[in-house]
């Protein structure tokens, strides 16, 4: 009883350590998470332009940065790139982790605008629409609601994902448990701690994740209600 | 003449869809073409917006010539109305919306006078209570009346239609072919592909028969209907009618 009552004064401690930095994890992941989008949204458009070249350019970008690990691109960043033109960790943390995401995102955006029926382009471009104003009016517009689980899902694995930037001494959620850990020496209890945090942060965004889904299958269509 | 069509040829690998077809229609004239499936009524439509390339001939439009490659090929291509067989409504939009969206952002209409021309135009079609519908809530007959609708709304000097009644219940073909009556009436010159041989008897000043890529049979609805001097005319127009 005893015993057990004093690991729950512990847990609690580590709890509370943690929670004092979750939000960075938050931040870097949000901050990463943009930049994904960004980058998504770019080369994910560019790989299906007529032009030749920036479909190259994309598909170089995709096929390159899904093919390298994650934690070298974070080295490549910080130690590689940092070095030479002077990043500091978060900003070489974050580009790595959301340029790294930028190509599943543009995976994403490229097969949601390819769901989008061919007959939706002929239509636009026979009411004179140029190929621009076609994306942006009608095809993006529809390839959105079929995005939007798949890229919210790609935001938690970011989120996970985000724990590797502790290896370049940013410090948030791992890197405080690693910290913890050390000091004290309770590996056992820090490191469940840290995952269950990640957990409870994960299962929630999957709840929302859900909601969104119901949200965008009825709304805007008026198709599906019937 | 508004269109002129010389020797054109449209090929997908290496076989001719449209082999060396000339055609020419005048203003106000509607024009049926009639024939087999894939003998290429589509394609020749297709062309005429330069939604297919062709390798060989050249068409002119109102004194353009049509090239899928040229700069201002959106700005020839509002010219042209074409009306789909599987509609291409915009199903994220509303009904006014979609007759809206192009002349908003094509012909640079302001709000206000966009909706006034859409719900003239969708008053015109018999759709006035449909106006705040998504298309996922109308028949097919409602849904090719808005894309009528939406294809008059830029203005076209040329309205194509292809095959617009085959995907409809029957109940619904006579309420879009009426649409249609009267924009004729109206002297919209148009290119109707079409089944309905009823319906190019009563409109076309002109039935053309095409097979395997070429004009076969050309002349009045009289002539073509009930005096075809082809072997293949005789044919088709055994099958269908
Ligand atoms: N995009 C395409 N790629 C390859 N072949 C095509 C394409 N479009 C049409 N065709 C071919 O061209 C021929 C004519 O087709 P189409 O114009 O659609 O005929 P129709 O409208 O008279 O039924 C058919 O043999 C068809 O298979
Ligand atoms: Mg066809």
């Amino acid at each position: 009883m005893n015993w057990l009552v004093e690991q729950l004064g512990i847990l609690s401690k580590i709890f509370y350590f943690l929670i004092q930095v979750v939000h960075w994890t938050i931040i870097i992941s949000v901050l990463a998470y943009l930049i994904a989008l960004i980058c998504g949204l770019f080369f994910g458009v560019a790989r299906i332009t007529s032009n030749r070249f920036i479909r190259w350019l994309a598909g170089a970008y995709i096929n390159v940065l899904r093919g390298v690990p994650l934690l070298v691109l974070i080295f490549f960043f910080y130690f590689g790139l940092g070095k030479i033109i002077n990043l500091d960790r978060l900003v070489a943390g974050v580009l790595a982790v959301g340029v790294c995401y930028g190509a599943y995102m543009a995976e994403i955006f490229r097969s949601g605008i390819e769901a989008i029926d061919y007959g939706q382009h002929e239509a636009a471009m026979s009411l004179g629409m140029t190929r621009w104003q076609t994306l942006r009016h009608i095809i993006l517009p529809q390839s959105f609601r079929i995005v939007v689980p798949p890229a919210a899902n790609e935001f938690i694995a970011c989120l996970k994902d985000s724990s590797l930037v502790s290896i370049i001494g940013l410090r948030e959620l791992t890197r405080a448990g690693r910290e913890y850990a050390n000091q004290y020496f309770l590996d056992f209890q820090t490191w469940l701690m840290v995952g269950l945090i990640y957990l409870i942060l994960t299962l929630s965004l999957t709840r929302l994740v859900k909601v969104l889904e119901k949200k965008f299958a009825v709304h805007g269509y008026g198709v599906e209600k019937k | 003449m508004i269109i002129d069509v010389k020797n054109i040829v449209c090929r997908f690998d290496e076989i001719a869809a449209v082999d060396n077809v000339s055609l020419a229609v005048d203003k106000g004239e509607v024009v049926c073409i009639i024939g087999p499936s894939g003998s290429g009524k589509s394609t020749l439509l297709r062309c005429l917006n330069a939604l297919e390339d062709i390798q060989e001939g050249e068409i002119i439009i109102d004194g353009f010539r049509i090239d899928s490659r040229h700069k201002e090929i959106h700005q020839i291509r509002l010219e042209v109305g074409m009306v789909f067989q599987n509609f291409n409504l915009f199903p994220h939009l509303t009904v006014l919306k979609n007759v809206n969206l192009a002349q908003r952002v094509v012909r640079k209409r302001k709000r206000d006078e966009a909706t006034r021309i859409s719900n003239e135009l969708l008053n015109k079609v018999g759709l006035t209570d449909k106006i705040n519908a998504f298309p996922g809530q109308l028949s097919g007959g409602q849904k090719q009346r808005v894309a009528i609708a939406r294809a008059l709304a830029m203005n076209p000097k040329i309205m194509l239609f292809d095959e617009v009644t085959s995907a409809l219940d029957p109940e619904m073909i006579g309420e879009v072919l009426e649409v249609m009556k009267q924009l004729a009436k109206e002297g919209m010159t148009m290119l109707v592909v079409t089944h309905e041989i009823g319906f190019a008897r009563e409109v076309a000043n002109r039935i053309i028969l095409i097979d395997e890529g070429k004009i076969v049979e050309e002349g009045t609805p009289e002539q073509v209907l009930d005096n075809p001097q082809n072997q293949r005319t005789r044919e088709f127009l055994g099958k269908v009618l």
